[in-house]
């Protein structure tokens, strides 16, 4: 339990530390490798949560397959390095507070997670693939086939933009 | 029977509905007849319904078409109720209006926007009746905005000259913010009284409990609010003088005779709700006193005549506002009908007067003067015989000279403030004076003496069209005292009687003689003064022999300064709230766009302001900051709601 | 199959548009009007199907889906919208050279996402509704691409739409992790017995955010002016009717149906939001000379009205959202229809290009002032009906100065409304513009007339649709 927590912890600092680094670096290829740390830091936590199946899909699917044709695709435009940016005089004032607001924020959520109130009781998952593949096609189905439509959506979208009239 | 109650409102809305759909093929004198025809027919059937409501055992005729809004607790019906102040008011309208469209056929000869201006007619007499028709406050006030919308279209009809435009602005606004007080009044009523029907509502304000007295005072004021609005009194008289950049029938048919007198009507409607507040009445008197007072002196000074009658309107509207709030109801709404028929006159005849005074310029094609300014007119008397006789009647009318009109339904305002409210009394006593100085002052520059322009010397009397409705007009501004002798008289009181199934019995009096003879000796030597005073006034470029009032003058000149005064204290922090507003969320109405899809991406030498900046890094900033609100006041209202 | 029956709406939209997808590759590209009536036809016939099932109720595929009287509404209103925005679209695109068959396409997964999230009846469910309504949205913004401000207009909306998703994901996990519940009648239930709440009223603040965004209530509104100014006419009249109503039921859905006990703490923040939203609409359109924009910020001042409905809650106030919206739909799909027409297809977004409309094309001018006075709420238009409901329900239950303020800012909002009015009918068109008698009888002209007529025709016979509504209200599940 305990040693569960500390990893857990290690975890979620990398994770949110590879997010901000991926917000803020000014290379694209950088951006995307602080992507695929972030993405292998989740998969951790659904090992951490009894869902191996799940770890792996996220590994293949994000770590691997998307990224990988992230990477290709900038590389391919050659479009690695943002020109450096100097923030406008006018807006400075922003970043400090976007991200004082940011912490408030975050100090709000767990403010609320601190106060005693009502909690979801921890229930035992079965997290196999033949679990989460009988959920999908049961209890899931609707919002499974939802998201089909949805994907189907965002691909005609992207086509749309992007073709060539 | 039930479908015939509907008639006179549908008559005008079909000429409308004709008018606006073949007008253009028609011809001007087709369309003309056609509106005249609706509003005459609509006139025959108002007369009809005014003996069904005299013989109906309870004064009135309703028709009920069904629900119009209906939600469980609130049901609108699409009511309809002629009583006895409906039928009074619905002869005025069909009766003053028809003449009016049939003076307006020979006024607007000529104009190429003819049919939109008898569409626009015929759609004010249709919402003119519905509001007096209505049966419940809702409808009313649907009429109440729909009569309001064309009076806005018309004062801004002629729309080459910008300042029309902006007085029809400035009339939608003004009127606006009464209406804010007449719907949250209404929204008042619903929630007192869980009714919006006039009968529900004045029945349960009768049981209403004397600790509840308190909301009905709340409620009479924000109905005396709209009423300020749509009958231009204080503070929000100041649409009603510039609204008289419209045509002239419709000065004469909206901004004298009918519309503006929608707010009186309101208020005798409700009469049960102004009898259990006392401290409303007396505000209600105050203002209308003030107003009268105010305006009258305005209209002293005022070279444009018919900024002059703008200005008594304003002032008689005072006079019936006050009338109101001594509680003399009869003495109001006879003082509303004379009014009617004495101030249409008035401004049909000073539109045949500028028609008159236009004649030079449409026969050579010369412009060189005026024709609205008084200082260029003189001796017109022997050049329009007919306009100058009329004017005269309802001048002296106005004037309150006995035995025209004006004289009884005056001194029935005057008689009660004399018996209740002595401050009321100077008030609406200086009035009286200054009007009878302003209409001798008018008469005699503008008929008497020699001309002071070439127009006025050239000036030519009008057509039978335009003659014809003034000269019935003038009939009923020298007969209409009749309606309502003091007591004493033959036929006494008929109009108080005839309005008994409405407002109750009110005590009728006989003609007080001393107070009586008091403000008529007044009147002939206001008159006499400003006769004596203007005989002296030759050349247009002359000074107003007032001016030697000095201050005084300038204050009546500028109208006290008022527009002045709203500008500096209202419009202007408005704007400059709006704009510095404008300049935090938006960039003062210029495009949020002018940063380019770049800016997203690369920095551009684009001024940055505030903070619509076009900038999603900043919308972001925003979205952030609410949210963080949010939460916050989320947590803080469950907290505050725990803890008893 | 009878599960299907259910969501037969949102089916008949998601599976019209994948049908035309493929249909339309056999379709020439000049002949992409074929398209366009196919997708109408889809979307009427959902709408159809609608009113035609009116009076159904009842849930499946495991309590994720829902149906009743608000669902059938809000499927009906968005496939009319849906009809109509078409029936713009047809000359408007063309004219831009965005007559594109994924227009159509996109269009109809859009409304299958509307009409989804009326019949929602889970939080999982709900986001994926939003999501599909918003994606193909993002892309239709930025459909009239290379032009630079369709395509900032969609870069805009995605952007801040993506993070307006964010708060409502990470609000609605928050919920689960209150309640595990996703599903809405279970959150409901478990609030039965719980007391102490603070991390599901955060959670519910920040799903708040999410949908708040979606309806442009202040101050998640920032990205209204540039998106619905940047995105082409026809899909800006989309958005800022059947987007709006979809907003405000997956509002009513998520805090009246599963946070209705929770009604004491979230409804004075409503009430906050629609005085802001009111205040902020309202005077950023005072001063826009650009017409589109100050549409924009009258969207947003709209919001606040039906905010307004949502703050005060029970029947009467849900009663007057679900009667405004279609109000607001009619009223504002006339003036759109006015904007693309007037200047035949070249648009003039300023509104001194609107100078003597009255005369030059007397009829758009007619469609165009009924709709800024129904707006406005000037008696007997839909708007003056809806606003009055929603006033009153605030009023019934207290919320005297929220209503105050919704009288107050509509008297300002008289002032950019009738400026509109004066241009048409109080100023002279510009020199050169030919005078045209009377409009040819267009899909273009129908559509607007039928807007403009449902904007008095709502106002002076509101009862049957108030008595429709009324029942779909009180069968709420």
């Amino acid at each position: 339990m305990q040693a569960e927590f500390i990893v857990f912890l290690a975890v979620a600092l990398v994770a949110i530390g590879a997010a901000i680094g991926m917000a803020l670096s000014r290379h694209a290829l950088y951006a995307a490798m602080f992507l695929v740390l972030n993405f292998a830091c989740v998969a951790v936590m659904y090992l951490l949560l009894n869902a191996p199946f799940l770890a792996v899909a996220q590994v293949t699917v994000y770590t691997g397959a998307i990224m990988v044709l992230f990477v290709f695709v900038i590389m391919l435009l050659g479009a690695e390095k943002l020109p450096a940016q100097e923030t406008r005089p006018e807006m400075r004032w922003q970043r400090p507070l976007a991200i004082g607001l940011g912490a408030f924020l975050l100090l709000q959520v767990g403010l609320a997670l601190a106060l005693p109130g009502m909690r979801a009781a921890p229930e035992p998952i079965d997290a196999s693939p033949l679990a989460i593949g009988m959920k999908l096609f049961t209890t899931y189905l609707f919002p499974f086939e939802v998201a089909s439509v949805l994907l189907l959506a965002a691909m005609v979208g992207a086509v749309t933009l992007t073709r060539k009239d | 029977m039930q479908m015939l109650i509907l008639l006179p409102i549908l008559l005008p809305l079909a000429g409308m509905l004709i008018n606006a759909a073949f007008g253009a093929r028609l011809g001007h004198r087709t369309v003309g007849a056609i509106a005249t025809t609706a509003v005459a027919a609509a006139f025959a059937l108002s007369v009809y319904f005014f003996a069904q409501v005299a013989g109906a055992p309870d004064h009135a005729v309703s028709g009920n078409f069904g629900p119009w809004i209906n939600v469980a607790e609130l049901e609108v019906p699409y009511g309809f109720r002629i009583d006895a102040l409906s039928a009074t008011m619905m002869l005025i309208i069909t009766g003053i209006g028809g003449l009016i469209h049939l003076y307006s056929i020979g006024y607007m000869k000529g104009d190429p926007r003819t049919q939109r201006f008898f569409v626009y007619l015929n759609l004010f007499v249709a919402s003119m009746l519905t509001l007096v028709m209505a049966d419940n406050f809702l409808l009313l006030f649907v009429g109440w905005e729909l009569v309001g919308l064309c009076s806005y279209l018309l004062i801004g009809f002629w729309f080459s000259n910008i300042k029309n435009a902006e007085a029809g602005r400035k009339a939608f606004v003004v009127n606006r913010i009464g209406d804010v007080a007449f719907v949250l009044g209404v929204l008042l009523i619903f929630a007192t009284f869980g009714a919006l029907g006039f009968k529900e509502v004045f029945e349960k304000a009768e049981h209403l409990k004397p600790e509840s007295a308190g909301v009905l005072t709340v409620i009479t004021l924000l109905l005396f609010g709209g009423a300020t609005g749509k009958s231009a009194q204080l503070p929000l008289y100041v649409w009603l003088p510039d609204a008289m950049a419209g045509p002239t029938p419709v000065s004469a048919l909206i901004h004298a005779a009918t519309m503006v007198t929608a707010g009186i009507y309101m208020l005798i409607r409700s009469h049960v709700l102004l009898e259990h507040a006392p401290v409303a009445m007396q505000v209600i008197a105050l203002v209308g006193a003030v107003t009268a007072f105010m305006a009258g002196f305005v209209a002293l000074t005022q070279w444009d005549i018919k900024k002059v009658l703008a200005y008594s309107t304003v002032s008689q509207l005072g006079f019936m506002v006050a009338g109101v709030g001594l509680g003399a109801l009869v003495g109001a709404q006879f003082h509303l009908l004379t009014h009617a028929f004495f101030k249409a006159l008035l401004f049909l005849a000073a539109g045949s007067v500028i028609h008159g005074m236009e004649h030079l310029t449409l026969t050579t094609g010369r412009h060189d003067s005026d024709p609205q300014d008084m200082r260029n007119m003189g001796g017109l008397r022997a050049k329009m015989p007919i306009t100058t006789a009329t004017f005269i009647i309802g001048g002296l009318a106005l004037a309150g000279i006995p035995p025209l009109a004006g004289f009884w339904s005056k001194d029935e305002i005057l008689a009660a403030a004399a018996r209740t409210s002595p401050a009321v009394l100077v008030l609406l006593g200086v009035t009286a004076a200054f009007t009878a100085f302003y209409v001798g002052r008018q008469i005699y520059l503008v008929f008497f003496g020699a001309p002071r322009s070439e127009a006025a010397s050239h000036a030519a009397e009008t057509a039978p069209t335009m003659t014809v409705p003034l000269i019935v007009l003038a009939a009923l501004a020298v007969l209409g005292g009749l309606l309502n002798l003091p007591a004493g008289f033959p036929a006494e009181g008929w109009l108080g009687h005839w309005l008994e199934s409405v407002i109750g019995k009110e005590p009728h009096a006989p003609l007080d003689l001393a107070l009586a003879g008091f403000f008529v000796v007044l009147a002939v030597a206001a008159i006499a003064f400003a006769v004596s005073l203007y005989r002296r006034f030759v050349k247009a470029t002359q000074a107003d022999p007032l001016e030697r009032l000095g201050a005084l003058h300038g204050l009546s000149f500028n109208k006290w300064h008022l527009d002045g005064l709203y500008r500096a204290v209202l419009i202007k922090p408005f704007y400059a709230g709006a704009s510095f507003l404008a300049r935090i969320f938006d960039q003062g109405g210029i495009d949020g766009l002018v940063n380019g899809v770049g800016a997203l991406t690369r920095e551009l030498s684009v001024t940055l302001r505030e903070l619509q900046t076009g900038f999603v890094r900043s919308y972001g900033l925003i979205t952030l900051l609410g949210a963080v609100a949010v939460v916050a006041y989320f947590l803080f209202t469950l907290f505050n709601g725990i803890r008893p | 199959m009878n599960e299907l029956l259910l969501v037969l709406p949102p089916l008949i939209f998601a599976l019209g548009g994948v049908v035309l997808l493929m249909v339309d590759l056999a379709i020439p590209r000049e002949r992409k009007s074929l398209t366009a009536g196919m997708a109408a036809v889809v979307s009427a016939a959902a709408a159809l199907c609608a009113i035609l099932q009116w009076g159904l109720a009842g849930s499946g595929f495991q309590g994720m889906i829902s149906v009743d009287g608000v669902a059938l509404a809000l499927d009906a209103l968005v496939g009319v919208i849906g009809v109509m925005t078409i029936g713009l679209s047809l000359r408007y695109n063309a004219l831009r050279g965005i007559l594109r068959g994924e227009f159509f396409v996109l269009m109809l997964f859009s409304l299958s996402g509307m009409a989804l999230i009326g019949h929602a009846a889970n939080l999982l469910t709900i986001f994926l509704a939003i999501e599909l309504l918003s994606i193909p949205l993002y892309v239709l913004s930025g459909i009239a691409r290379p032009r630079l401000d369709s395509e900032e207009s969609a870069m805009k909306y995605f952007l801040l739409g993506a993070f307006a998703s964010g708060f409502l994901v990470f609000g609605m996990a928050l919920v689960y992790g209150a309640t595990g519940q996703l599903s809405l009648t279970g959150i409901a239930r478990t609030l039965i017995t719980s007391t102490s709440v603070p991390l599901l009223v955060v959670g519910a603040a920040l799903m708040l955010v999410g949908l708040g965004f979606k309806v442009a209530a202040a101050p998640f509104h920032m990205w209204t002016p540039d998106v619905y100014q940047g995105a082409p006419t026809t899909v800006t009249a989309f958005m800022s009717t059947a987007t709006k109503a979809a907003g405000f039921v997956a509002l009513l859905r998520v805090f009246g149906v599963a946070l209705g006990d929770l009604a004491n703490v979230w409804q004075p923040a409503f009430a906050a939001l629609s005085a802001l939203t009111m205040m902020i609409g309202n005077l950023g359109a005072l001063t826009q000379i650009n017409l589109k924009r100050m549409l924009a910020y009258s969207s947003i001042a709209h919001a606040g009205y039906l905010l307004m409905g949502l703050a005060a809650g029970g029947v009467s106030g849900v009663r007057g959202v679900v009667f405004y919206l279609p109000a607001y739909a009619a009223a504002s799909l006339a003036a759109f229809a006015a904007m693309t027409a007037a200047h035949n297809g070249e648009e003039d977004q300023s509104i001194s290009a609107y100078a003597g409309l009255s005369r030059t094309r007397p009829g758009w001018a007619l469609v165009m002032a009924v709709a800024m006075l129904s707006l406005l709420g000037i008696p007997p238009t839909a708007g003056f009906v809806g606003k009055y409901m929603l006033f009153q329900s605030a009023i019934d239950v207290g919320l005297v100065p929220l209503a105050v303020i919704g009288v107050l800012t509509s008297v300002v909002s008289g002032y950019y409304y009738l400026r509109v009015i004066v241009t048409m009918y109080f100023e002279a068109p510009p020199e050169g513009v030919a005078v045209t008698k009377g409009n040819r009888l267009s899909l273009h002209w129908v559509t607007g007339a039928i807007a403009a007529a449902a904007s008095i025709v709502l106002g002076i016979l509101p009862a049957p649709l108030i008595n429709a509504v009324t029942a779909g209200v009180t069968s709420i599940r």
